[in-house]
């Protein structure tokens, strides 16, 4: 190798190594604009649309002994429609039901939408779309079926205290959050759903921020 | 899919012309591309295992950022591994190219060449959680395209982006289940690199010391001197305005951002598809150049050489089914590329791809010297090439009065075809080969060598002056190096007494059990 080679060999080596280096890490543009985001993310369960009633006697016993329900209830889950407004004008408008074929899974909700910085009434609602003016739903809490004895003694009052369960655990038929925040720019704003006290809330994190 | 390897082909050629200009063909990375992404692994192995100590899944983004901010060996470990995982990206893609275009990927390939896919998956899918593992704003992105990949599979009962929308914090688990599979995979990586060199006979798994250490060592000052910036720590809650990409391995990620999930997912498996259809849309015909080799038993000494030479372990050594007390040679054809090394390793000449034994090619330079050099004028100096070498090299040598002799690789030449050039008056053969390691016969040029100079069996008679025959390198980017030893080559022959040809002698065929009239017949 010749001196003038051995130099164009380093060169190139150092230039490589610099492109290396700068591709390694290069500042690639992500969320370009200023803009903050409004973004809704929880988890919960759709309600269950159902119309329950007791079996009989004789219907029990056509049945096999473990699938001897005191209360048998047939429904659907309950479909909801998000909507999404800042300063009173819509940005988004959904539909939104439960996971999985047969929308019997958690309801899991993930949507981000851009807001400008500065201060903004926001108002986010969720409502359920069934209707259930038949009282099909409060028909469920009303069935007291008859107490069961002997082997099945105190049957019919877990089954009733699990159907209430999953009635507290639900989604109510209307959940509505409507607040003024100051969005900062490039700031998530995150709206979640309060299991417990089953209300929309802004998230602690962010207002801490 | 030949339009599709001709681009390839060019800028290959090009990029191998220039770093061969640069570095000469010994030292020519291209060249060493899969050891070199082997020797790779072999440093993110190492730097790996030292990171691992301090990373801690509880805290991932405080951990590496303590790693990132010591200046004595956490920091550079930490730049060393992530240039590491660069240089294999590139090596790896140079590879596959290589391999595409020197159609090297198909029939008894097949098996290297799908796990060479599964390696260099397998390797992205490592790379990915590596950079998640770091959790700043660049591992965020990846995570959370990852999540919106994934969760239009119906693989999570709940969608996996959800644990990044920042209403709690992101779950140890995700951080211990990312680590597994970072640490997992390399072993599955093992297992791969098994199975694609699994056909090859000596199979070349590092790069030469001086190549590796230099890349290694070069590495080291970069990570020294150009740390790689670690970015802001992820937070969900902020958007950030760029990241710190690295842009070999995630070269894709803006535009997968830009796509549905659907639509990315769909091009990952079209491109998958097709990558796993490359040994089905090159594949050959198994006839004429690419007709497997096949065995004379009647010429087949059982030497035992071929078996010894083959470099895809094609041939084996079996009982024969005649009264002779040797084992004979036998071909697998579902093995054998049709590299014809086994026709220049075989003395008798009883081996090879149809056309191109040993016989075959003292019959086509018998004619050659018959027709095509006239009894009335001195024979030229010949260069016999390899079919690979480039059309500038050939050219230049033609034009200082060379006679050109193509043969498939040099591995097939047979070294009585020199001593025939030779007895019958050629001044000075020049046999012109790939560079060693850009051999599509994988061995050609050592094996070569071995048999001209080393008394390699199937060897270049002592009867033959060996100062009349030379080997030389052609590669693309080394035009003056050709010439120069081509130029060297005829000042030395200059020096010697002009030949003597001996057309009538017939080139006598060591350990041959039968004439040679009669095995033609």
């Amino acid at each position: 190798m010749n001196l003038a080679r051995v130099l164009a060999a380093g060169t190139a080596t150092t230039a490589g190594l610099a492109l290396l280096a700068l591709s390694s890490a290069a500042p690639l543009g992500y969320h370009a604009q200023d803009t903050a985001r409004l973004r809704l993310s929880w988890s919960a369960r759709p309600e269950r649309i159902e119309v329950c009633r007791q079996l009989s006697t004789e219907e029990q016993a056509r049945r096999e002994e473990h699938m001897r329900q005191r209360v048998e209830c047939e429904g659907v889950f309950a479909t909801y429609v998000l909507r999404v407004e800042v300063d009173g004008g819509a940005i988004g408008v959904t539909v939104i039901r439960g996971a999985g074929l047969r929308h019997d899974r958690p309801l899991y909700l993930l949507r981000d939408y851009p807001v400008p910085p500065g201060q903004h009434r926001v108002r986010v609602s969720l409502t359920r779309r069934e209707k259930t003016d038949d009282g099909a739903a409060a028909f469920a809490e009303a069935v007291v079926p008859e107490a069961d004895t002997g082997l099945f003694a105190g049957r019919a009052q877990r089954e009733a205290t699990e159907r209430a369960r999953r009635t507290r655990a639900a989604i109510p038929p209307s959940l509505v959050l409507d607040t003024t925040f100051a969005f900062t720019p490039r700031q998530v704003a995150l709206v979640t759903f309060n299991a417990e006290r089953r209300i929309l809330e802004v998230h602690a994190e962010v207002l801490r921020q | 899919m030949r339009l599709l390897k001709r681009p390839f082909r060019r800028l290959l050629t090009g990029l191998d012309a220039v770093l061969t200009r640069l570095y000469g063909w010994e030292r020519n990375p291209i060249h060493q591309a899969g050891t070199v992404a082997v020797a790779m692994l072999l440093v993110l192995l190492g730097t790996g295992l030292y990171l691992v100590l301090y990373y801690r899944v509880g805290s991932p983004a405080a951990s590496v950022a303590r790693l990132a901010a010591d200046p004595w060996l956490g920091g550079w470990m930490r730049t060393l591994h992530r240039y590491a995982t660069d240089v294999f990206v590139i090596a790896a893609v140079l590879h596959a190219t290589r391999m595409f275009t020197q159609d090297r990927s198909w029939g008894p390939r097949t098996l290297a060449w799908m796990s060479g896919l599964f390696l260099f998956g397998a390797g992205l899918i490592c790379a990915w959680t590596g950079f998640v593992m770091a959790w700043d704003t660049f591992g965020e992105r990846l995570a959370l395209e990852g999540g919106r990949l994934l969760d239009v599979l119906p693989i999570f009962s709940e969608p996996l982006s959800r644990i990044f929308a920042g209403d709690g914090p992101v779950p140890s688990a995700f951080f211990f289940v990312n680590l597994f599979v970072h640490i997992a995979l390399p072993l599955g990586l093992g297992a791969g690199l098994w199975l694609h060199v699994s056909r090859l006979a000596r199979p070349v798994l590092l790069p030469p010391r001086r190549l590796m250490w230099g890349i290694i060592g070069a590495l080291t000052i970069a990570s020294v001197l150009l740390p790689a910036p670690l970015g802001p720590a992820a937070d969900p809650l902020r958007l950030a305005p760029s990241t710190p990409t690295d842009l070999v391995v995630a070269w894709w990620l803006p535009i997968s951002e830009r796509l549905p999930a659907g639509l990315a997912w769909s091009t990952v498996v079209a491109v998958t598809l097709l990558a796993l259809l490359v040994p089905r849309l090159t594949r050959r015909p198994r006839e004429g150049r690419w007709a497997p080799s096949t065995v004379d038993p009647r010429l087949c000494t059982g030497c035992n050489q071929c078996p010894q030479d083959c470099p895809w372990e094609a041939i084996t050594m079996v009982a024969r089914d005649d009264d002779r007390p040797t084992l004979v040679a036998r071909v697998n054809p579902s093995r054998c590329v049709s590299c014809g090394i086994c026709a220049g390793s075989c003395a008798p000449m009883g081996v090879g791809p149809p056309g191109r034994s040993g016989r075959d090619q003292l019959t086509e330079v018998r004619e050659l010297v018959r027709s095509g050099f006239p009894g009335n004028g001195p024979l030229p100096p010949i260069a016999i090439c390899c079919s690979q070498a480039p059309a500038a090299h050939l050219a230049a040598l033609q034009a200082r009065g060379v006679r050109i002799h193509q043969v498939q690789c040099i591995g097939n030449l047979h070294s009585s075809v020199i001593e025939l050039f030779i007895r019958n008056g050629a001044p000075g053969v020049l046999v012109c080969g790939c560079p060693p390691r850009d051999c599509v016969g994988r061995e050609g040029p050592k094996w070569l060598l071995q048999r001209i100079f080393n008394e390699r069996e199937a060897e270049l008679q002592p009867r033959v002056d060996r100062r009349r025959v030379r080997i030389a390198t052609l590669s693309p980017g080394d035009l003056a190096g050709a010439v120069a030893a081509f130029e060297a080559f005829a000042r030395e022959l200059a020096a010697l007494a002009p030949p003597e040809p001996d057309r009538a002698a017939e080139i006598d065929t060591v350990c041959d059990p039968v004439p040679l009239e009669e095995a033609a017949t």
